[in-house]
């Protein structure tokens, strides 16, 4: 069958591209539009590298043929911040040391943002949970989880670590 | 590798690309894994997202997921509380957006608990084949198999009665990892004697295991840790090696994991 | 962000002079931005035009005779552009650790007459496509003659053994040495005089450093006919060095690009992918990638060796140890890579942060048909310190002593000459211990508190 022609709200904009059968999401991510942010860690779904929105859920994108999702809404980590401007989340990994290598980072961060818009007060058990995809092999995750915490509690208000830094 | 992606919007046009020999995409996260790793000749996929096969029913008793179900949407669903320490135990919030139930029926074990918790709750497929829709029993289809240009559309179950349906699963780490020991059981326990018990193994054997034994011995009998550890002599069970344990520590641990999901210590 | 501990110098008090301004508080990590954005650039986050893409068929066998390759059926894979083969590498033999003298050069870049391990690289297929050059890779095939295996330290150095290296020895020779070694004292005399003697064997298996980026690069060829290598290595200058001498060319025709690893733990300190790389690059004139697939980076890159290890101590009732013999076997799979070093340092590490007067030590580093193993975080240390550690406790339960006073009877002071004749300084172990047991709320006598690094009381 001949390469098809697919269609994403990718990042808030209508994006085109033609897809072979054996095109991944993630592919079509890293080849066709640049956005590198999502990695390919192990292609197999067990690592979370990967790790994206579609249609607002945390997905490994490295097990969906492109063609499976024409039509629909793709986030990445590459949306998050505004210009410049780091998002809470983004910010909070920052301020509390949660990343090393980075290689986990833009995953991790995807699957803690699809947490914190479906629970804005999550335990420390259900960020667990939420990222218990995305391997880290070097932070030991300490870190990225008080990250997601203090994230969480900016959203109901308290500032950022930052912030309290700028003062 | 992939030389074409079929994507249907009906159940009869999948089933009419099963027949013309394409291979059925749920969810993905079993079968891609192999196409992104190995070499082997060309496949013609067709993927079930769009076929209309998603979606859960619930009337009165009677429950029908829709085979393109994601394992997240029954987490998500209030009505399914009694399969949420099941769908939880399986992988990772990333795949189970995508995962779908009956694709975790076709998955090789130790993974499918999802399958053995239905297998519990004595589940019938609605199957799309070659002479038209039909009902199979998923105890038959769990031995027996289905034809390769046979669409699984639904799976049907009744409801447990509270508190009837036991699920337990111990693996190497508490999240996202495969199983060493599921037992699943839908038991019923009337003036403290068992009145009806349906007990699945998964994980332990190379398929999921009806313990026909363990339930003759608990049937009628106390449930108490004497019966069960009667019960977890009862089957000849045989256990397999895998990186996630060996055969020997799993038929050490059954007996243990057994007590635990149907006494709870 | 306040750091959570303190810093306690008071052990170093007078000796740290300066203005520090780092040390001793949170500053933000200079990546950071980069890793939370997603820009941080990966090796395989370049985008080159024209790429092609490098499999690589593997042995099956753990220790065969190739008898015949046949890569036909490879090349008639549509994409498939060029198999590469033993026959296209210019220096086709090597050891990493050559740079530092260390010899003889063991391992083949691709197989010859024979594999050593199951996962030894035997053909190289360049494709257009990945799929292209997976499927080249799986369509070649090897006619093996199997040769006996030998998957164990012990047995590989039995009477008997079949000899898999073609050096003529199942362990690396260090100096006209079987293994290498330390002899300190007399540990025979040592052990005459103990009032007991506490035997210990001590196993571990492979490890795994599976870091979340698979091992890879990509190789570009210049428009001045220089290679630029895009890697993930944790070592650039290894790699350039033995890549130059691999490729026959001097090293001022490649050029490194790399320093951003996704976790690396020692894993990416051999040179295995970037020699390929390059050769299917010059072979084809265009970019080439070869990264490792989660598969190979379980399966075939190197681990942490397994080790065993056998100590036999002889104590006194009062808890001096006063002779310690160890024999210890570094795994260092089919081919020498980093494991010679590691066995030296394994050797030299013994007996630990103790001071012990008399030892004797025999650190074989032993070929075997597994993977190959190298380096990994402190590798020739950390699996003899939990032999070492687990022993300690097994001697305190036999005396029925503390852990924790043994270990300071027997620890090493400032001073204190070491087995392998080097000067204890620094070493801050008595005052670890006494703080460690302050933070557990472990109770210690007096005379343990008064213990201190820099002198060693009397008796
Ligand atoms: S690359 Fe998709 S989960 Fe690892
Ligand atoms: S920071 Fe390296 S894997 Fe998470």
């Amino acid at each position: 069958m001949p390469s098809r022609i697919v269609t994403l709200k990718l990042n808030g904009a209508e994006r085109e591209l033609i897809a072979r059968p054996s095109t991944t999401l993630l592919d079509a991510l890293r080849e066709t539009f640049g956005l590198t942010g999502a990695k390919r860690g192990c292609a197999q779904g067990g690592c979370g590298s990967c790790t994206v929105l579609l249609d607002g859920r945390p997905v490994v994108s490295c097990l969906i043929p492109v063609v499976t999702v024409d039509g629909s809404t793709v986030d990445t980590i590459e949306g998050l911040a505004d210009g410049d401007r780091l998002d809470d989340v983004q910010q909070a990994f920052v301020d509390h040391f949660a990343t090393q290598c980075g290689f986990c980072t833009p995953g991790m961060i995807m699957s803690a943002t699809a947490l914190l818009d479906r629970k804005p007060d999550p335990t420390r058990q259900e960020v667990t949970e939420a990222i218990c995809g995305n391997v880290c092999r070097c932070t030991g995750y300490e870190p990225i989880i008080t990250a997601v915490l203090a994230a969480a509690e900016h959203r109901r208000g308290v500032p950022l670590a930052s912030a309290e830094a700028e003062v | 590798m992939v030389i074409s992606v079929q994507t249907p919007d009906s159940a009869e046009a999948a089933h009419a690309a099963l027949q013309a020999g394409a291979v059925p995409l749920g969810g993905g996260t079993h079968l891609m894994t192999r196409l992104n790793d190995r070499a082997g000749g060309d496949l013609r996929l067709v993927s079930l997202r769009r076929a209309g096969l998603s979606g859960i029913g619930v009337d009165g008793a009677t429950v029908t997921l829709g085979a393109a179900t994601t394992l997240a949407d029954l987490e998500d669903d209030a009505r399914l509380s009694y399969l949420s320490g099941c769908v939880r135990s399986i992988a990772s919030p990333p795949v189970r957006n995508l995962a779908t139930v009956a694709g975790n029926l076709f998955v090789p074990q130790p993974y499918g608990d999802l399958a053995a918790a239905l297998l519990a709750l004595d589940a019938e497929l609605d199957v799309l084949g070659a002479g038209g829709a039909r009902r199979e029993p998923l105890e038959q289809v769990v031995t027996g198999g289905l034809r390769a240009d046979d669409l699984v559309t639904a799976v049907r179950f009744t409801a447990p009665a509270q508190s009837a349906f036991r699920f337990y699963k111990a693996a190497r780490r508490r999240l996202n990892s495969g199983s060493i020991v599921t037992v699943a059981a839908r038991i019923t326990v009337e003036d403290g004697l068992v009145g009806d018990v349906r007990l699945v193994l998964g994980g332990l054997a190379r398929r999921l295991v009806r313990a026909t034994g363990a339930e003759r011995v608990l049937l009628g009998a106390p449930l108490n840790a004497e019966t069960v550890a009667r019960a977890a002599e009862a089957d000849a069970i045989e256990p397999v090696d895998d990186a996630y344990a060996s055969a020997w520590y799993r038929a050490r641990v059954y007996p243990v994991h057994l007590r635990r999901a149907l006494l709870g210590a | 962000m306040a750091r959570l501990t303190p810093i306690d110098n008071a052990y170093f008090d007078g000796e740290r002079t300066g203005d520090f301004t780092v040390i001793g508080s949170a500053v933000q990590r200079s990546d950071a931005r980069g890793h939370v954005t997603g820009r941080t650039v990966f090796f395989e986050d370049m985008s080159l035009p024209d790429m092609t893409h490098v499999k690589i068929h593997r042995s099956t066998r753990h220790h065969a005779r190739i008898n015949r390759v046949d890569v036909s059926g490879a090349l008639e894979v549509p994409g498939v552009l060029r198999v590469i083969t033993h026959e296209d590498v210019p220096n086709n033999w090597y050891v990493v650790l050559r740079l530092i003298g260390v010899g003889p050069d063991d391992e083949p870049v691709l197989a010859e007459d024979r594999v050593l391990y199951r996962g030894e690289p035997i053909v190289a297929v360049v494709a257009e496509t990945e799929d292209a050059a997976r499927e080249g890779a799986a369509r070649v095939v090897v006619d093996y003659t199997d040769l006996p295996a030998v998957l164990d330290v012990e047995e590989a150095l039995a009477d008997g053994a079949p000899i898999i290296k073609q050096a003529g020895t199942n362990h690396f020779v260090y100096e006209g040495h079987h293994c290498r070694r330390v002899r300190f004292g007399d540990v025979e005399r040592g052990f005459a005089e103990a009032d007991r003697i506490i035997e210990g064997r001590y196993s571990s298996s492979p490890i795994e450093h599976a870091p979340t980026e698979p091992t890879g690069c990509i190789v570009v060829p210049q428009g001045d006919g220089r290679l630029r290598i895009h890697t993930n290595t944790q070592a650039a200058f290894f790699t350039l060095d033995n890549t130059a001498l691999i490729l026959g060319v001097p090293p001022t025709s490649l050029r490194v690009v790399g320093g951003t690893v996704g976790g690396g733990f020692g894993g990416k300190v051999d040179v295995i992918v970037e020699p390929l790389a390059c050769i299917a690059a010059m072979l084809t004139g265009r970019p080439a990638k070869y990264v490792y697939s989660r598969a190979e980076e379980m399966q075939v890159s190197s681990t942490r060796a397994a080790e065993r290890i056998v100590i036999k101590d002889g104590v006194m009732d009062d808890g001096r140890i006063v002779a310690r013999k160890i024999t210890l076997y570094v795994d260092a799979g089919a081919y020498s890579r980093h494991s010679p070093y590691g066995t030296t340092k394994a050797a030299a590490h013994m007996p630990g942060p103790y001071t012990i007067p008399n030892v004797h030590v025999d650190a074989y580093c032993v070929y075997t048909n597994r993977t190959p193993s190298s380096a990994m975080r402190g590798f020739g240390v950390t699996i003899g310190d939990f032999a070492l550690e687990s022993h300690m406790d097994r001697i305190a339960r036999e005396l029925g002593m503390d852990p924790l006073r043994l270990r300071l009877k027997n620890a090493y002071r400032d001073g204190d000459m070491k087995a392998h004749r080097k000067i204890a300084s620094g070493t801050a172990l008595v005052e670890v211990i006494q703080s460690a047991a302050d933070l557990v709320g472990h109770d210690l006598p007096p005379e343990y508190r008064a213990m201190s690094s820099a002198e060693r009381a009397e008796g």
